[in-house]
């Protein structure tokens, strides 16, 4: 069967066994060219498609997936997801639906010819090489991706869109005497047009080379300024504690504290899934809900979760359009482009400019909000760069954090990891660093 | 069901195309998850996965394509868009004219289940999530507990031209119980996670109950500990998942897929010392049962047990079908990937230090002031610079050789190659524990593991 023809014979046969059935329909096709030593390593064409079931069985939730389309297989998910939903000890329901349209956020965005590609990929690697402290090339290349949505339920929901992204991506070895530093960088945009390869490896290049030579650091508290795309892995952590879910399951340390001051003034946090030229925009969420921006701290203060349907009802609280779920997964709550609103009103004095953490998914705990991380960055005084540092770690808990934020740039970057996080360069006024 | 038909008109195409090798990859994978809260199914999905992954080599060119679609035809058009990717569309080359001449490798049931996944219902499943919720319900400071079961049954098929034609079925069982502690603002997990290539009998071998019991010990000890002491100082790192230093520090840097490129700081080191004497390194993927274990690696090769490190001097590196090519080094049957929406590149098994010579108690006599790294949390590398760390889960000071308070929130971060070179003792004891690693091609099952080991010197992050 095609993916429209397994999607109407599983609302057939759901109506058929008195079930209301939510389908999502997801599918992908990827692009990806890598480059070594001058010629394409590795060439990867895919496609990818399945559809995720939500039944309510005797008012009760039940999930299952396939990616095999044959009537056996359909009728084995329809039959899982039932016994699912009947084995469930919680109430659920589908949401109301209606037509929700369909919408291109793609256009012509990836429309280059093949060969084109082909030649950003190379030029990457090429411009990683040439400089002469490059000691390797790990990988260098381009990638494309275009998704298709589609949701249809029993209750009317019924609507789809198209999306996509081009992307640079390099990892590479610097080396200077001893000195070892290993960069990286995934560079997306909406088409491949807005791709600079030259631009982006030059970029990488000064970012990696300014952290040759690094020093140990001492143990001891300092001001830090992280650099946005740091600052962003930490939203994604923190982001955890802003999910509706999270809180209804005892693991958020929000829960129960709308309308209080929970970050320093000058802390503005926006969920935006309209931007135009988000890297995670959408027109409506997994369960059908339209988009909408919501501000989620307003200046230091807490105003709203995350919510999907589900979460919101069971919380008392407003639905803001966040359900998030693959095929493969149950209902969740994410972001979509979540950022730090800009300021501009900061200014390097003495410190550590952190310019980019590791072990984010080991190292921060997304329910205490502790975190102790590996960090590599600059040591800065009277406002300039004095050398690199490494070989230390920073902690911390990001509701500490949040509260000690001095300034913020006005330099907004994004780090798309899943849903897109975006801050500027932020400045917190004390930090523990572990170091020699 | 697999579908075999078309597989080796794809293969023989491929070689009239131009390539010198290829390789179809094909999975049906059956998953199921049910998560258990509040005394009640919280939630349940369960899922089938199906595609396949066709490589082909131009030399050391790889191109992959993948699909879901896996009719002949649809196996056909994949090739096709491969083929013009590359470049050779309608290139003919006079191999492959003839059939294959295929090696059929029966699974020898190395890991079969003694529970096979249909056999028991979902309520017997059920239960036994509630008996690890249960077991965890230790203190009124256990405010929230969340289990859950992943049950993960593969069928692979992986044929290539140059005749392997190699068919498993995989079963893998974990159970995750996640304890929330709360005591006032103060909040903090605890976590405990068995799995194996076992089926429902991994309830037996980990009882539901105990499970649950550990992760709320571990809840409860973060909960009264004090944030971790910031520099540098000798740490204890215990058995099991401490192995995850040695997956980190060592194990990524011994893949042929950094190797290859001279991206790894331990790249064209073969016979060298690179570690303290105490220290011998093993990647097994034939363990019994094991996380990590399988038949065959996802190239279609029986997989091995290779001693990467014999006494500090590196022996061998972790090489795929792409890495013997670039390097020459022996395939070692550590071609892994996710699913069929990877290529393969090379990757760790069940990998673990070897048991020493020291007891257990020495390790810790001669400290002054330092770290006991109980049981460890996941971690992170730079090959390219060897830069490393890893959480701590669960940890305590040590003091004048004795073990005091509990702390929290301990980071160990260092150097790969300096860190093996501070491994100053090995403990007789011996344990593996099972995760998933990320890398290139995926996220993989795999077992870390290790004794009890004193590092002499590392940077442990907390609070200054």
């Amino acid at each position: 069967m095609t993916l429209e023809e397994a999607k109407a014979y599983l609302l057939r046969r759901a109506r058929e066994m008195g079930l209301s059935a939510e389908v999502l329909f997801q599918e992908e096709r990827e692009l990806s060219l890598r480059a070594q030593q001058g010629v394409l390593e590795e060439i990867k064409e895919a496609r990818q498609g399945g559809l995720g079931l939500r039944v309510v069985a005797e008012g009760r939730v039940g999930y299952a997936y396939t990616e095999e389309l044959s009537q056996e297989a359909l009728e084995w998910a329809l039959a899982e997801a039932r016994e699912n939903a009947l084995l469930s000890g919680k109430e659920g329901f589908l949401p109301e639906g209606k037509p929700l349209g369909h919408h291109d956020l793609l256009g012509e965005g990836l429309s280059a010819p093949l060969e084109a590609k082909k030649e950003a990929a190379l030029e990457l690697e090429r411009a990683l090489r040439s400089d002469p402290r490059t000691q390797s090339v790990m990988m260098a290349g381009y990638l494309e991706r275009e998704a298709r949505v589609a949701l249809a339920s029993t209750q009317g929901a019924e609507g789809g869109f198209r999306t996509g992204l081009a992307a640079l991506g390099g990892s590479f070895v610097l080396k200077e005497g001893e000195s070892l530093k290993q960069g990286w960088d995934f560079r997306p945009a909406k088409e491949f047009h807005a791709l600079d390869p030259g631009r982006t490896a030059l970029e990488l290049r000064e970012k990696t080379a300014r952290l040759l030579g690094a020093r140990p650091l001492r143990t001891g508290r300092y001001r830090a300024y992280l650099e946005p795309r740091a600052m962003a892995g930490l939203l994604r952590v923190f982001a955890e504690a802003l999910s509706g879910k999270n809180a209804l399951e005892g693991k958020s340390r929000l829960l129960g504290r709308l309308g209080e001051q929970v970050a320093s003034a000058w802390v503005t946090l926006v969920d935006d899934p309209t931007l135009e030229k988000g890297l995670a925009s959408r027109p409506f969420d997994a369960e059908g809900t339209p988009a909408r921006p919501v501000t989620l701290i307003e200046r230091g203060v807490f105003r709203s979760f995350l919510h999907n349907s589900e979460t919101a009802r069971a919380l008392g609280q407003a639905n803001t359009g966040h359900a998030f779920r693959r095929y493969r997964s149950t209902l969740d709550v994410a972001p979509s482009n979540l950022y730090l609103l800009p300021v501009g009103n900061l200014k390097l004095e003495r410190g550590v400019l952190i310019a980019e953490f590791m072990g984010l998914h080991a190292g921060a705990n997304p329910v205490s909000l502790d975190f102790s991380l590996q960090a590599l960055g600059l040591w800065v005084e009277e406002g300039e760069v004095r050398h690199a540092v490494e070989n230390f770690a920073v902690s911390g808990n990001l509701l500490e954090l949040f509260q000690a934020i001095e300034a913020l740039g006005e330099d907004l970057d994004w780090e798309l990891m899943g849903s897109a996080y975006g801050s500027p360069t932020v400045a917190v006024a004390e930090l523990s660093f572990a170091g020699a | 069901m697999l579908p075999t038909a078309g597989v080796e008109g794809v293969l023989a195409r491929a070689l009239k195309g131009g390539a010198d090798f290829a390789e179809v990859y094909a999975e049906r994978s059956r998953k199921r998850r049910m998560s258990v809260r509040s005394g009640r199914l919280e939630e349940a999905i369960s899922g089938l996965d199906y595609g396949v992954g066709i490589r082909l080599f131009f030399g050391t060119e790889v191109v992959y394509a993948y699909t879901n679609d896996l009719t002949e035809a649809g196996l056909q058009e994949a090739l096709e868009t491969l083929l013009r990717a590359k470049g050779t569309l309608g290139k003919v080359d006079a191999r492959g004219q003839g059939g294959l001449d295929f090696r059929r490798r029966a699974p020898q049931g190395l890991h079969t289940p003694k529970v096979p996944l249909g056999e028991k219902d979902k309520r017997f499943r059920l239960e036994r999530l509630l008996e690890a919720e249960a077991g965890a319900r230790l203190a009124p400071e256990i405010k929230e507990v969340e289990a859950s079961l992943l049950e993960w049954e593969q069928e692979v098929l992986i044929a290539n031209t140059e005749g392997t034609w190699a068919e498993e079925k995989r079963v893998r069982t974990r159970l995750y119980v996640l304890a929330v502690a709360q005591d006032g603002a103060e909040v903090q997990t605890g976590m405990s996670a068995p799995g194996k290539s076992v089926g429902l009998e991994l309830f037996e071998l980990y009882p539901p109950k105990e499970v649950g019991a550990k992760a709320a010990r571990q809840a409860l000890t973060n909960l009264r500990a004090k944030p971790a002491p910031a520099g540098t100082m000798p740490v204890v790192v215990g058995p099991g998942f401490g192995g995850v230093i040695f997956h980190e520090a060592l194990g990524h840097l011994l893949e042929t897929t950094s190797v290859a490129k001279k991206a790894s700081v331990l790249a064209d080191r073969l016979g060298e010392a690179i570690a303290s004497p105490v220290v011998t390194y093993i990647d097994d993927g034939t363990l019994p049962h094991a996380w990590g274990s399988s038949e065959v690696d996802d190239e279609g090769r029986p997989t091995e047990r290779t001693v990467l490190i014999e006494k500090g001097v590196l022996r061998a590196y972790m090489v795929d079908r792409l890495g013997h090519l670039l390097t020459g080094y022996p395939l070692t049957g550590s071609g892994r990937r996710q699913d069929y929406t990877y290529a393969p590149t090379s990757r760790m098994r069940n990998t673990f230090l070897a048991p020493g010579e020291s007891e257990v108690e020495d390790l810790f006599s001669g400290i002054e002031f330092g770290l006991y790294a109980k049981e460890m949390g996941g971690g992170q590398v730079k090959p390219g610079s060897g830069e490393y760390n890893f959480a701590v889960q669960e940890g305590y000071i040590i003091r004048k050789g004795r073990l005091e308070e509990p702390v929290r929130g301990a980071m160990l971060v260092g150097k790969g190659p300096e860190t093996l070179k501070r491994v100053v003792a090995v403990a007789k004891d011996w344990e593996n524990a099972p995760g998933m690693c990320g890398s290139l091609s995926g996220a993989v099952p795999v077992e870390v593991g290790q004794p009890h080991i004193l590092v002499s010197e590392l940077v442990v992050g907390g609070r200054a």
